[in-house]
């Protein structure tokens, strides 16, 4: 054969198979788990599973590259598979209620992706397969991948026909389908393991791949697919369409433009507006109290002592950690020249890093508040994600750009994403918590985007990178009292609106019957939120759980009442804030690591354990 | 995964941070010139350029990796650890008490505040479509200007020329065919070196051509298909540093890449780590591993 020939015969020809395989297996994939959790906005992305083999394959690829001497299927498998589990028993707590998955979904998908970017920052290298894994590409160079997942697409399949019936009868309802004798709980496993092994094997091949499971189905159900036989061919063969049409048309580009970039990427750019569509339809899919609020939190009955004890621990711990060091060699206490010294350093970065806790954790007790989902952070609002892609844009399109500039984009993308959240709240009447997914809908277009700009990227990538977990090093003493004036205006402003923020967890009829304006409440609370992730992410980066602890840890602590609870949750924001800048100084000295990375690193296991709890 | 730099000491309550920094300053005073203003490097490109005119600064970012990634120049153990480029530690630095800070552009978001510390020189190694090595050899004359010491400038760039111009010449029986420089980051994936980058600029300089010159825009960490190699079948393959096991392990049986003619025909080479965003001296390390690979024919099999 000519070399023309090989490259027909082992590159493109595979390449067009491969999309149409691996876009046949994630339709699949999406449409078993949509039947199965009674879910349309379930796919394996939105459901974190395919984070979860990102993770696991960036953590070998540094700390144990030998594993992957077998290749990368064990690990991408075992990192779906546990993805799957946490999403799943966090489901199974919550009666499998639609919305809540897909929260709990991108929550372990961002943390994912955080650790993953943690990791890869942390080892100081530009690792080229990661990217090139992150983005998602499809090229070929023989057949063992096309030959590999049509072995998996052939047993998926199969197990999809034999699982057809069993999902109808499900279809009916639990009750009703464990009163026909079936065992709902097997057919919901093996559904589930079904569909993480159709997607952990795409990832395991091509990398990520986003949302043609979402988009398969979708398009399926909108073309009328009505019985489930119908709706699993029909997603299957649409998945391989959608697939395909996206690699032509990267092609296409690269044909023209000489650009290269990963399909993936481009699926991605699909995930956000489709989800935004998908979100009215999702009316009346889920079973009435399903998504229901925590139980009633315990009620101190003297709140004050506990909010001043709050305040002196704040106070102290900042005078004690203003005060010591490292230096090489050893811990040291600061003499009086040394603290003249480094004060006009700490100061800022202690005043902005207790500042942005504090903002974070009011957002975040808004936000519960507001939706009744205990799980509400402002890390899924979007505002972050469109904060980093304003950063990421002035990155890429000036040569060399100044702080203000930065500043100026990461704000512009922050408020553009709020403008979208808030346009949505405001047109749509529909419960609260839809406007979350709304959000995440945003985030996933914003990190569509990034992956795509680092896959063709330049050393510029690294920037980004970097930034998108977190620095506060930089930061100076006018920045940090303009971040402190903000955050305490957003702390008097949602304490004057406590009212609201009693009423409207209430429901429709109770606002409606207190003549509360429902709609401008809602998106004053929103847009409030918003601007106060917005002003926190231009310094943590846009990752850090503080707004979600807080306002747990407040409600756990007795503030139950929202001026008090927001109060609460403030002091708390700005203490595990202002420790966890201590820590990102002082745990890898003299290598500062990131401020919002840090506070993952502690919030995570608190997220994983307020998962796994379930409800009360 | 935390770089770990020092033995953890114990907590002193005599071990004062001021004296800390005196000490800091002592240890890395009395070395290298003690005449020569102190010189703290942010960028690696600038810290090249520094050990090349010989003023070794007293203080750098990441130097683990650093040291890992390139055998020379050599960094002595008592230069100090400045943390991530990406974020090094202001406060660190300022305890060295540097009279320069040596950055780039990639780093100007940093320069205000580094300013306050000591005076900053941002000189441009990096610029997409403007090869690099001619902004490496006139950094020389820059920081030299700024330290006080042309005459250590004039010297490194002289010894630079005879060396590029002595292995130019070895060199000049490959001229025949041009060369492909890349970087395997799977087993269908690489990456290229353009004209823009180091090591393009260092072969346009030795007299070669490079396959790759005029293809794309940018053309260093783009990753490109491996069938592009397939569009020039003249030319000698060099990979520069290592190839992944697991890249490894399948282009050893992928059809695509042995139907390469450089790698059936035996024109695949592979050189050793160099750092591709370096300066004089990682440009005259590459020059001089390439030449080795060739002249000594060590093409490898994968």
């Amino acid at each position: 054969m000519s070399l023309e020939q090989i490259i027909l015969a082992y590159g493109m020809i595979p390449r067009g198979v491969i999309a149409l395989v691996a876009g046949a297996a994630l339709g699949l994939s999406g449409a078993i788990l949509q039947t199965v959790l009674r879910n349309p906005i379930a796919d394996p992305t939105t459901l974190g599973i395919s984070s979860g083999a990102q993770l696991s394959l960036v953590l070998t690829t540094i700390l144990a590259p030998d594993l992957l001497m077998a290749g990368r299927w064990p690990i991408a498998m075992s990192g779906a598979v546990l993805a799957a589990a946490l999403v799943m028993t966090a489901g199974a707590r919550r009666a499998f209620a639609p919305v809540t998955m897909v929260v709990v979904g991108m929550l372990v998908a961002l943390t994912a992706s955080a650790i993953a970017t943690a990791v890869t920052l942390a080892q100081g290298e530009y690792l080229l397969s990661l990217v090139i894994w992150n983005g998602g590409s499809l090229v070929q160079q023989d057949w063992s991948g096309v030959q590999a997942l049509t072995l998996v697409l052939s047993l998926g399949g199969a197990a999809a026909a034999l699982l057809a019936r069993p999902l109808r009868v499900l279809s009916l309802g639990i009750e009703g389908a464990s009163g026909l004798g079936l065992n709902v709980a097997a057919v919901r496993l093996a559904g589930i393991a079904v569909a993480v092994a159709l997607a952990g094997a795409v990832s395991a091949e091509l990398g990520l791949i986003g949302f043609v499971g979402l988009a398969g189905p979708a398009l399926a159900r909108s073309l009328g697919a009505r019985s489930i036989p119908e709706r699993l061919v029909l997603s299957t063969i649409l998945g391989a369409l959608i697939l395909s049409v996206c690699d032509g048309l990267v092609l296409i580009v690269a044909g023209t433009s000489g650009e290269m970039f990963p399909t993936g990427a481009l699926t991605g750019l699909i995930g956000g507006p489709l989800m935004i569509w998908l979100l009215p339809r999702l009316r009346g899919s889920t079973p009435p109290g399903t998504e229901a609020a925590e139980g009633p939190a315990p009620r101190r009955d003297r709140p004050m002592p506990l909010l001043l004890t709050l305040l002196a621990m704040l106070l102290a711990a900042a005078m004690l950690l203003v005060g010591i060091g490292r230096v090489p060699g050893g811990w040291a206490i600061l003499d009086a020249q040394s603290f003249a010294d480094f004060l006009p350093m700490r100061l800022p970065r202690l005043i902005a890093a207790a500042s942005a806790g504090a903002a974070l954790a009011t957002a975040g007790a808004i936000l519960q508040r507001l939706t009744g989902n205990p799980l509400a952070s402002p890390e899924v609002l979007g505002v972050s994600g469109g904060a980093s892609l304003g950063f990421a844009i002035v990155v890429y399109a000036f040569a060399a750009p100044s702080g203000a500039m930065l500043y100026a984009g990461t704000m512009t993308g922050g408020v553009i994403a709020l403008a979208v959240v808030g346009a949505y709240v405001f047109r749509r009447d529909m419960p609260t918590e839809r406007i979350l997914l709304a959000g995440i809908a945003v985030s996933s277009l914003a990190s569509a985007v990034l992956s795509a700009m680092m896959a063709s990227g330049d050393a510029k990538s690294w920037t980004v990178l970097a930034w998108l977990s977190g620095s506060s090093a930089t930061v100076l003493m006018p920045g940090a009292l303009g971040l402190l004036s903000v955050a305490s205006a957003i702390w008097i402003a949602a304490v004057a609106g406590r009212r609201w923020l009693a009423i409207l967890p209430l429901g429709h009829g109770v606002s409606a019957g207190l003549s509360l304006p429902l709609r401008g409440a809602r998106l004053s609370l929103i847009l409030l939120a918003g601007i106060a992730t917005g002003a926190a992410t231009v310094l943590v980066g846009p990752l850090s759980f503080v707004g979600l602890m807080a306002p747990h840890l407040a409600r756990r602590f007795g503030l139950a009442l929202p001026g008090l609870h927001v109060t609460g949750a403030a002091l708390i924001g700005a203490l595990l804030m202002t420790l966890a800048d201590f820590g990102a100084r002082m745990a890898g000295f003299p290598y500062e690591l990131p401020l919002g990375l840090f506070a993952s690193l502690i919030g995570a296991p608190w997220l994983f354990w307020l998962i796994m709890r379930g409800q009360r | 995964m935390t770089p770990k730099t020092e033995e953890r000491g114990s907590l002193s309550r005599r071990a004062f941070i001021s004296a800390a920094g005196l000490a800091l300053a002592a240890a890395t005073s009395g070395r290298a010139d003690p005449g020569g203003p102190r010189l703290a490097a942010i960028d690696w490109a600038m810290l090249e350029t520094a050990v090349a005119i010989g003023h070794m600064p007293v203080a750098a970012c990441e130097l683990i990796r650093f040291r890992a990634e390139s055998p020379t120049p050599a960094i002595p153990a008592d230069v100090v650890d400045l943390g991530l480029r990406g974020a090094p530690n202001f406060e660190l630095l300022q305890l060295v008490r540097p009279d320069l800070i040596l950055i780039s552009p990639y780093y100007t978001r940093y320069e205000s505040r580094l300013s306050r510390l000591a005076p900053v020189l941002n000189l441009p190694f990096y610029i997409p479509g403007e090869p690099p090595l001619p902004k490496a050899l006139s950094a020389l004359g820059d920081l030299a200007t700024a330290v006080d010491d042309t005459s250590s400038a004039i010297k490194a760039h002289t010894r630079a020329k005879a060396e590029l111009d002595a292995i130019a010449d070895e060199l000049s029986g490959f001229a025949d065919r041009p060369l492909c420089l890349i970087n395997i980051g799977d087993a269908r994936h690489l990456r290229a070196f353009g004209f823009d980058s180091l090591f393009g600029s260092v072969i346009s300089r030795l007299g070669l051509t490079n396959a790759w010159e005029g293809r794309t825009r940018f053309s260093f960490l783009a990753p490109v298909p491996i069938e592009q190699l397939a569009t020039m079948p003249e030319a000698r393959v060099v990979i520069v540093g290592e190839v992944p096991a697991h890249a490894q392990r399948s282009l050893a049986r992928a059809k695509l890449w042995k139907a390469l003619p450089p790698v059936s025909d035996g024109r695949l080479y592979q050189l050793p780590e160099v750092n591709a965003f370096g300066g004089l001296p990682s440009a005259l390390r590459f020059a001089r591993v390439l030449r080795d690979a060739l002249i000594r024919q060590q093409t490898v099999q994968l």
